[in-house]
């Protein structure tokens, strides 16, 4: 059976993994996001606490994501779970650290305009200083996602959701004739999930990002 | 020791001197003006007989080697490593009380940690090794005249290569190249080539073009112009990418036991398919603290090797 055979018979299998792993990716994400831009509203103004979000979460993304999804396990148990845990954890990362270095780089001359014209503390956040510090948001959004495609298939180890079981049916039957051609499904359908959604973001930033900062 | 009148070690011997002499080096007169060579904005370093001229007053604290800040603080030499300690002597104490079923005994006996932890180094050095003899040069000559039209294909591939899930790519390279350590040593390196050559290419590409006219102006040649400017200016970028290739392998590292590569890897696969959170949790912790320490080696590595001259002063 070649490869083309293979995905006429299990797309359905194939299409159901693929919208479960871009679901888990996409809900992780959506959690990881408004948390971790309140963690990065919390501590972007106080020097220590900013840096010490920022270490953390850098020790944290130096956890091998195997390790992190074993760790889990002893806690949480199997199945979904420890997938949406370690997915929000490792997600959080590259979207405190940017939200951090991008609410610091405002310019501090317009805050203080904006405090000027007399905007409250949570109208001059909500106005000026989140709309500015968006697009390397953004991109703290656009890493964690590509990064979180990749997690996720190792998560279906713990028997999470998603294309991952499609690789690791693949690497238990090993020497089998599908073998290739499941993992060469799993594999090149998160690739182009991870494209897609990828996409998405350039989209989204066209339509979010300020016309006056756009570059 | 009673230091005579005149002669305190603390005093500033040179400033007195060096303002009588003729101008300290470095200093010029252009038309009966004085002109300084902006050495210390430069490089951040202080040359012989500045700190004589220092506005601030000449002091004790004005001798170069009391400016220097330290470069590794203690705090950076001690914390993480006496974390890492607590963390494994905890771990220890608990395997210590822990009373252990025969199947978690059986998966822990033998010097299997030992064995799964050497492989896991093992399997890091290795193919840090091989990202970097293959990288660097990749990125050097991507960077040359000749193959810079290459260098945007590269940099194309490395971002599509980043949504390759690891495992895939990894179980991939086993149906190709059979079960064993080398089709999960090719994993790991392929992996994290990309990210360290994106990391050396931005980094040649980052020097300053008027630098290297002149290096090329004094007459030194394409070789001297790399080795004597290009690299040690880009040492940083090529030093936060051994760093980036390490962490990134002692992760992909334990992904190594889907392929038959061995590694703390085996020791979590087997703890989730038997249910022994025992032996789960002891291959977690140790795959966890080697990662922090690969990363805290790297770190200081990082700032020990890196050009003074390149040091960001604030």
């Amino acid at each position: 059976m070649n490869f083309w055979d293979y995905l006429g018979t299990r797309h359905q299998q194939l299409l159901t993994d693929a919208y479960q792993h871009a679901s888990a990716v996409f809900q992780c994400m959506v959690v990881a996001t408004v948390i971790g831009v309140l963690i990065g509203v919390a501590t972007y103004r106080s020097e220590w606490a900013g840096n010490l979000a920022t270490t953390v979460t850098s020790t944290v993304l130096t956890i091998p994501s195997l390790a992190m999804i074993g760790l889990l396990i002893p806690v949480v148990g199997l199945g979904v779970a420890p997938t949406v845990t370690a997915l929000t954890l490792y997600g959080l990362l590259p979207i405190v650290r940017n939200a951090i270095v991008g609410l610091r780089g405002v310019d501090p001359a317009l805050v203080d305009a904006a405090k000027g014209i007399g905007m409250s503390r949570l109208h001059r956040l909500a106005r000026v200083e989140l709309p500015l510090a968006w697009p390397p948001i953004l991109t703290g959004i656009r890493v964690s996602t590509q990064m979180l495609m990749g997690i996720a298939a190792i998560a279906a180890y713990a028997s999470g959701p998603g294309l991952g079981n499609e690789i690791f049916r693949g690497i238990a039957s090993l020497g089998s004739k599908n073998a290739l051609n499941q993992v060469l499904a799993g594999t090149l359908g998160i690739v182009v999930l991870a494209l897609l959604f990828d996409a998405a973001y350039v989209l989204i930033g066209r339509l979010t990002i300020p016309r006056g900062i756009r570059v | 020791m009673s230091p005579t009148p005149g002669d305190d070690p603390h005093a500033p011997r040179r400033g007195p001197v060096a303002r009588q002499a003729a101008r300290p080096p470095g200093e010029h007169e252009v038309k009966g003006l004085a002109f300084r060579d902006a050495y210390r904005d430069e490089y951040g370093e202080d040359p012989e007989g500045y700190g004589a001229e220092d506005p601030a007053g000449p002091g004790p604290s004005a001798s170069p080697v009391a400016r220097e800040p330290r470069r590794v603080t203690w705090q950076k030499l001690t914390f993480l490593p006496a974390l890492l300690a607590a963390v494994l002597l905890a771990t220890w104490l608990w395997f210590a009380r822990a009373d252990l079923d025969p199947i978690s005994r059986n998966a822990l006996s033998d010097g299997q940690v030992g064995k799964a932890l050497r492989q896991h180094v093992e399997l890091t050095a290795l193919s840090t090794f091989f990202v970097l003899i293959i990288a660097i040069p990749l990125g050097i000559l991507l960077t040359r005249r000749r193959f810079r039209k290459g260098a945007p294909v590269a940099m194309a591939l490395a971002n599509t290569g980043q949504a390759t899930p690891a495992i895939g790519l990894l179980a991939l390279l086993v149906i190709w190249l059979g079960i064993g350590e080398r089709a999960a040593l090719t994993g790991i390196v392929i992996y994290a080539v990309l990210p360290v050559l994106s990391n050396t290419i931005a980094g040649l590409r980052a020097n300053d073009p008027t630098l290297l006219e002149a290096a090329r102006g004094i007459g030194m040649s394409p070789l001297g112009v790399l080795t004597r400017v290009e690299l040690p200016l880009a040492v940083p970028l090529i030093l936060a990418g051994v760093r980036t290739a390490l962490v990134l392998n002692v992760g992909t590292a334990t992904l190594a036991t889907f392929g038959g590569g061995g590694g703390l890897g085996v020791l979590i696969t087997t703890g989730i398919t038997n249910q022994r959170m025992p032996v789960l949790m002891l291959g977690s912790i140790l795959t966890v603290v080697l990662a922090l320490l690969v990363d805290w080696l790297a770190s200081l590595a990082e700032i020990v090797l890196s050009p003074r001259g390149l040091e960001v002063r604030s």
